[in-house]
């Protein structure tokens, strides 16, 4: 198993992405810390059978990523257990309907901003100092292909081409440390997020996909898998596109 | 130990110095007391005394001396 013994802490897991990486990680063999907004008796039900079918643990820890003090206090509930951090995926993050610059209010750009970008850097700034202890870690960071193309709505593409420059830069910071920092940049994946966007706008991704088809939620935990684990040993500051090949 | 021997300690172990070099020390006046070693000291601080530090006083940590100001203000460490 690829990260057997090694434990993981991953946002936004109720659901897609999330979800997915959490199922990958585990039936690899890590424990989890799964991030979600609020408690659900179905996924509570979920990391349980997880638990059960992978022998290991699976434990929730509920925080709204709008509200940084609670971004604050679930990261002091990991830290508390003194469990030593191997792996930390931000996943966690919010999209909106496609529309212009012209017609976003700012209060909406401010939104998208602070879950998935602000939140996720406090989160990370507090979380890495487990992984600084143990002079080793890798984090790897859910950007993506609208960051590169303007894909999605001008918050959530700006937001995701920020996380590319924290990438880079965290990549550098914490190298001394052991800690390898990488992004995974997905296209257009059948999620509930994917179900927002318009059919014209899906059909615009996909005349530019070459595998002519969107992404499983399972396709993007697999890259996680590999970049949180020692498969990827001599990979930091970069972003993987986990695409379909866009041209 | 006491607990100005476990913050000594904390010091000679994270930035790998002698205690006579302690008094008057700051942040970033020796090689070995850089941001990589302003965290591991903090690392080996939180440790010791199983505390947890706010960024702000990792941000405002900047002597020996503060540090033991901060610890003994905000995390009720008596020295």
């Amino acid at each position: 198993m690829l990260l057997e013994g090694k434990t993981a802490v991953i946002t936004g897991c109720s659901r897609g992405i999330g979800k997915a990486v959490l199922n990958r990680m585990t039936a690899q063999g890590a424990s989890a810390f799964a991030l979600v907004r609020r408690e659900d008796a179905a996924f509570t039900e979920h990391c349980a059978a997880l638990s059960e079918k992978y022998g290991v643990d699976v434990r929730m820890v509920y925080a709204d990523f709008e509200n940084e003090n609670a971004v604050t206090a679930a990261a002091r509930e990991i830290l508390k257990t003194k469990e030593r951090i191997d792996i930390l995926v931000n996943n966690i993050g919010v999209a909106f309907p496609q529309r212009m610059l012209a017609m976003t209010p700012m209060e909406a750009v401010k939104r998208s901003f602070q879950i998935n970008v602000f939140s996720g850097m406090l989160f990370t700034q507090l979380i890495s100092k487990s992984m600084m202890r143990g002079r080793r870690g890798s984090i790897v960071f859910l950007s993506s292909s609208a960051a590169f193309d303007g894909g999605a709505n001008i918050e959530y593409s700006a937001g995701k081409a920020a996380v590319l420059g924290e990438v880079r830069r965290l990549a550098v910071e914490l190298g001394g440390f052991g800690i390898r920092v990488n992004a995974i940049a997905p296209g257009l994946t059948d999620t509930d997020m994917g179900g927002i966007t318009s059919e014209e706008v899906k059909a615009a991704a996909m005349s530019r996909n070459i595998m002519k088809r969107m992404g499983e939620p399972e396709e993007i935990a697999d890259a996680a898998v590999f970049l949180a684990s020692d498969l990827s040993r001599f990979m930091t500051g970069q972003t993987l596109r986990v695409d379909g090949g866009l041209l | 130990m006491t607990n100005l021997e476990k913050y000594n300690q904390a010091f000679v172990e994270a930035l790998e110095i002698t205690e006579d070099q302690l008094p008057g020390l700051e942040y970033q006046a020796i090689e070995q007391w850089d941001s990589v070693g302003h965290m591991g000291l903090v690392a080996t601080l939180e440790d010791a005394f199983d505390i947890m530090m706010d960024t702000d006083d990792i941000i405002d940590f900047s002597s020996y001396e503060k540090g033991k100001e901060i610890l003994a203000k905000n995390y009720q460490i008596e020295f």
